[in-house]
């Protein structure tokens, strides 16, 4: 039972290593930081992971500010005016 | 991969939708609750995307009813995905627990040379940055496989992206039109 379970995990090991690696480089192409590098620096797998998780959290700040934009903007304006139309046109 | 043009319009699509359903009461509201509705149609919007098929976007969706859940039944009204409210998502701590027991017993029978030491300890500092990417993306602590996890993130990125993108042009040429 033990030498089965000990196989399984040793196996499952291998094939994520390779997987792994793929998907870092994926990761890789999509981070705006590390696509801008050299091509001759090589990045690591922490270092790659770290920056992703940078990047997620900027683009939550991102949408946390625009929404505090967008709420204001349709605090700020007249109801009646041609501005209030021209947001709504676009929102709603 | 990179957002396309046709997910940057379902997702405006849907995020008006989210708008018009919180229209009605938004003369009675005060600009942090319409910063909440704006976010919340926002996420909807950008997980309603992925029909279902991802784990960040089912947990996001769940996330999401409990803060407003008549928003998001309006938004999902008549889609599958209607269903995902009320789904529990399944919880896999309990099998870490088993796997990390495991690995301790294999690697206190393994010998180790210097070179296993380099590679034990990188994994170990990848195992702690995917800690953290747990942390960032919905529904990570459920994800007890790296491989699902970092291709979670690459689709929750790209999501992500789409989401900005379409709110900035929406904000930029709002804020434009109102300083004309």
């Amino acid at each position: 039972m033990s030498n089965r379970r000990s196989r399984q995990s040793s196996s499952a090991l291998r094939i994520s290593d390779d997987q792994m690696i793929d998907l870092v480089s994926k990761l890789c192409q999509l981070l705006p930081e590390i696509r801008e590098r050299r091509r001759s620096d090589k990045v690591s797998a922490s270092k790659v992971l770290h920056e992703t998780c940078n990047y997620i959290r900027k683009l939550h700040r991102e949408v946390d500010n625009l929404s505090d934009r967008l709420s204001q903007l349709l605090d700020a304006v007249d109801e009646d005016s041609h501005e209030a139309s021209v947001i709504r046109s676009l929102l709603m | 991969m990179q957002p396309t043009s046709s997910m940057n319009e379902q997702f405006l699509k849907k995020w008006q939708m989210g708008l018009q359903i919180f229209r009605p009461s938004i003369d009675n509201t005060s600009v942090s609750e319409r910063k909440r509705a704006i976010k919340l149609s926002a996420d909807v919007a950008m997980a309603s995307l992925r029909k279902g098929t991802t784990c960040w976007s089912r947990a996001l969706i769940q996330k999401a009813a409990t803060e407003d859940s008549f928003l998001v039944r309006q938004m999902l009204a008549g889609i599958k995905e209607e269903t995902l409210i009320n789904r529990k998502l399944p919880k896999i701590v309990c099998h870490r627990k088993i796997v990390r027991r495991s690995k301790k017993i294999l690697m206190r029978r393994k010998s180790r040379s210097a070179m296993e030491e380099v590679t034990a300890k990188a994994k170990k500092l990848v195992k702690r940055k995917t800690k953290g990417l747990r942390n960032v993306v919905p529904g990570g602590e459920f994800m007890s496989n790296n491989v699902l996890l970092i291709q979670e993130t690459l689709d929750y990125i790209v999501s992500l992206q789409t989401q900005v993108n379409v709110m900035r042009s929406i904000v930029d040429a709002a804020e434009a039109g109102v300083e004309r």
